[in-house]
């Protein structure tokens, strides 16, 4: 994906959220229907008639007459018929004063209008409102043409009026019948001619020598107005086509004489507006009790229209809802942050707050894909140096540390002889090997016991964190380590418990073949202890990155049933499930949004939760959401009852690192080989001291550092009223600082708190070497 | 950009445990991806180790890094 403007053209141009509702785009004024009936519905008619009259070149005549061509395109038709659009214009000219149209300032050509129809009135007025001198020629009455058409005008001051405005804006009247000489004058001496092919029908050619886009004929005359015919040749007014007609002409009038391109951007190319009318009740059309609308009965008549919107993608998703727009105005906002070279990206956080977990992709008509539009961008904020620092440093070290000596490990199956090849390799994940290391273990010794040819095991990080992050590059060095790995142990299939995983696996090693634990499970004998007490049903929650994974869904259904599970489907299942917050590492770039997709994804589903995916099944708990994974109904864990298991909160962070490096030491252990355990840090950490670390995303190692270094060195600050101690280390780009005090032979922490500035004085040895480099 | 000046400890009697001297609010500068800053943080005047204290860092120190990286 490439950030330059015709990309960006080609994308925004996809959502349709700015395109016009169908009762606007019928409209030859493109009268802002929505926009009316707002103010309609709420009795705003000042505001309203303003609209009215900006759009309508004379909204005396048109409110009048027009045969509404918005009404037979409303989207109400099917839901108690379209809106009233026409009696509610007409009811709003009656109850409000005409706001009055300023003249703009006389510009340089004249133009000629030949014939005083409807379309010759209305060219007029478009081009006296733009500043151009204007001359009608007429024969005998002004209104004969128009009053003979719409009969309906004979008893109406909104025709006077409108004739009052045209002389307002300079338009001259001039009585002398349109004749071929007059023609031939005016095209002489004029810089453009409107011909009114209903009042000066003789001199009109016939309908296939003038452009039906433009109204062009020939020369610097256009053509505009004529009636319409029926099959039967009988002819009849339209006066919305006729006007339209008019207007048309009107602008190519205005190009002829700037001599610029009749065609070039003359409509916008847009998609039609997407609306859903999913839910949406009946409401029967008010009619006039009278003749005409009351105010309360325009006011209801109008509180009906649906104000079609598409924000079909944005009505599901809390990210997208959070800056006020749509992707559409996204997609240029970040444009925009790509092309600044001085000044503040104000469209990171944008960038970094969405789960990239293809939502709306799926949701929208045309496939708007916020995701690949976010990760294209945090690729090129990578590239060119403007990612800041700390939106994914957390999530980047998690993943180095659990993919590095301390917590990852590669053991061949036990069973087979030195050196042969495993038919398969059981990767878990690094975030299932954090939190739930025993089931790890259970779910492996399944798989060895009942798949033939010997399971592997590999505990490591997929990678996937890379991917989020825009770190092409560290993904692809991280991908041949995994690569290299498999190849070691012979290309075996992959067995993956994490859906993430498996798309980062997919990604990393194209060749493997990559299955999830759940649909291996599903063919083989039910682990022995596999169940449920939980009686009431369960909402399946599927994890964002199964959202194309069929098989992975089906498994997981498949295999909950089997365990005695009743299942119900939530609002949003399947291929439109929500993201738990865990994707895309917005846990990391925009916590509170993360927990507010949590949050909103945890209210979403009725009962207590299942979730196939470690992060989605941590993430709800912390949301207080109960809320089981699939292997707490097939290695349900000893004495604990389905009730517990939901209730649990998940672990940690620090206690994420120290689980993984524990399940590796478990597992080295028993392969036979020693790790030395992780040095016990003789230090009491209460738990809401742990707490408060976990917010600001401070770990626990780097804490029992910094206490370690400044013990070491006796370089911390006392506080002479409670004994309590402060010091510092600066192990990387962070500053860490810790308050604690002795307790008995051992210490107990305090608070902890860190920062990215570099202080003078303050950080240690570590402070040295940084400013030395 | 502006900090404002002063930045006293949190609270509490605060001495360097090295030198057993009470601090004193020294004025120097902090450094953040190719700015820097003016400020007074409490220092040992013997040996000059310095205190960032918990509500700077998490309160102005925590903006200003934010600012900059966006920029
Ligand atoms: S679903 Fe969203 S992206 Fe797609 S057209 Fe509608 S508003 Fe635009
Ligand atoms: S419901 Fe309202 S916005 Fe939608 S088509 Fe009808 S008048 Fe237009
Ligand atoms: S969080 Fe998901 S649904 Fe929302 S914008 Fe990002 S990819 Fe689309
Ligand atoms: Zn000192």
């Amino acid at each position: 994906m490439k950030f330059d403007q015709a990309h960006l053209h080609e994308i925004e141009s996809r959502c349709t959220q700015e395109s016009p509702p169908r009762c606007q785009g019928l409209c030859p004024f493109q009268l802002d229907v929505r926009a009316f009936l707002a103010a309609m519905a709420e009795s705003r008619h000042a505001q309203a008639r303003k609209i009215l009259d900006r759009a309508l070149p004379l909204p005396g005549i048109l409110t009048r007459i027009c045969d509404h061509p918005c009404e037979n395109a409303c989207l109400r038709q099917g839901l108690g018929g379209s809106l009233a659009i026409s009696k509610l214009e007409q009811h709003c000219a009656a109850v409000a004063e005409p706001s009055r149209m300023l003249p703009l300032p006389p510009k340089k050509f004249s133009l000629a209008v030949l014939g005083s129809g409807l379309a010759g009135l209305v060219a007029a007025a478009e081009l006296a409102r733009k500043g151009y001198p204007v001359t009608i020629f007429y024969r005998d009455e002004i209104t004969a043409p128009l009053v003979t058409r719409f009969p309906s005008l004979k008893a109406d001051d909104g025709l006077a009026a409108d004739l009052e405005d045209l002389s307002r804006l300079r338009v001259t009247f001039e009585e002398s019948c349109p004749d071929a000489a007059l023609l031939a004058r005016c095209e002489a001496e004029f810089a453009g001619v409107l011909l009114d092919a209903d009042a000066a029908r003789s001199l009109a050619p016939q309908e296939d020598a003038i452009d039906g886009v433009t109204r062009h004929w020939r020369g610097n005359v256009c053509c505009a107005g004529g009636l319409g015919r029926t099959p039967t040749g009988h002819a009849f007014p339209e006066a919305a086509r006729q006007a339209g007609e008019g207007r048309r002409a009107a602008q190519t009038l205005e190009r002829l004489a700037g001599k610029v391109s009749l065609m070039a951007a003359r409509e916008k190319q847009q998609g039609s507006l997407h609306v859903s009318l999913e839910g949406i009740v009946p409401v029967p059309r008010v009619e006039p009790a009278g003749g005409s609308y009351t105010p309360e009965e325009a006011r209801a008549e109008a509180a009906r229209c649906l104000q079609c919107q598409c924000l079909i993608c944005v009505r599901e998703c809390v990210y997208l809802q959070k800056y006020k727009g749509y992707p559409r105005t996204y997609a240029r906002q970040i444009y925009n942050n790509a092309s600044i070279v001085q000044g503040f990206h104000t469209a990171n956080a944008l960038i970094n707050g969405c789960s990239l977990c293809g939502r709306c992709e799926q949701l929208c008509p045309e496939h708007f894909s916020m995701a690949d539009l976010c990760r294209a961008a945090r690729e090129d904020m990578v590239a060119r140096s403007y990612m800041p620092a700390a939106a994914h440093e957390f999530a980047l070290e998690d993943m180095e540390s659990a993919s590095g000596p301390e917590c990852a490990l590669a053991l061949n199956d036990v069973s087979l002889s030195e050196g042969a090849a495993p038919a398969w390799l059981f990767f878990p994940g690094c975030q299932l090997a954090a939190s739930r290391g025993e089931q790890v273990i259970a779910l492996h010794a399944h798989l060895r016991e009942h798949l033939p040819g010997g399971v592997a095991l590999y505990l490591s990080c997929c990678g996937i964190p890379a991917h989020w992050a825009g770190r092409q590059a560290m993904f692809a060095e991280h991908s041949s380590v995994l690569l290299k790995q498999w190849e070691k142990f012979g290309r075996p299939g992959i067995v993956a418990a994490c859906s993430s995983c498996m798309k980062a696996l997919r990604l990393a090693l194209s060749e493997a073949r990559v299955r999830s634990a759940w649909e291996i499970l599903n063919a083989l004998p039910l682990p022995r202890r596999c169940g449920t007490d939980f009686s009431e049903p369960l909402s399946v929650h599927d994890p964002c990155t199964a959202r194309h994974d069929a098989a992975w869904r089906n498994a997981v259904r498949d295999l909950a049933r089997k365990c005695g599970a009743r299942l119900e489907e939530p609002r949003l299942s399947g291929e439109k499930t929500s993201c738990c917050g865990y994707g895309g590492l917005v846990s990391c770039a925009r916590p509170d949004l993360a927990a507010e997709m949590s949050a909103d994804r945890a209210a979403a589903l009725p009962h207590t939760a299942l979730a196939s995916c470690i992060m989605c099944r941590d993430r709800l708990a912390a949301q207080g959401k109960d809320c089981l994974h699939l292997l707490d109904l097939l290695f349900p864990r000893p004495a604990m009852s389905g009730k517990d298991a939901a209730r649990e909160k998940g672990p940690g962070l620090s206690a994420r690192r120290a689980g993984r490096a524990a399940l590796r030491r478990l597992l080295r252990d028993r392969a036979g080989e020693e790790t030395p355990a992780l040095q016990p840090p003789g230090m009491r950490v209460p738990p809401e001291t742990l707490a408060r670390l976990e917010d600001r995303h401070i770990l626990l190692d780097d804490v029992t550092q910094a206490v370690a270094w400044t013990e070491r060195s006796g370089q911390y600050f006392e506080n002479l009223e409670n004994g309590h101690r402060l010091g510092s280390f600066r192990p990387r780009h962070v500053t860490f600082w810790v308050e604690y005090s002795r307790e008995g032979e051992g210490l107990v922490l305090h608070d902890a708190w860190c920062h990215r500035m570099k202080v003078p004085g303050s950080g240690g040895a570590a402070v040295r070497k940084e400013e030395s480099a | 950009m502006s900090m404002a000046p002063d930045y006293p400890p949190d609270g509490g009697r605060w001495i360097c445990a090295l030198c057993r001297e009470p601090l004193e609010q020294v004025k120097m500068q902090v450094f953040y991806l190719n700015s820097a800053f003016d400020v007074s943080l409490p220092s040992c005047p013997r040996c000059g180790i310095t205190m960032t204290p918990k509500s700077l860092a998490e309160g102005k120190m925590l903006e200003v890094e934010a600012l900059l990286e966006d920029k």
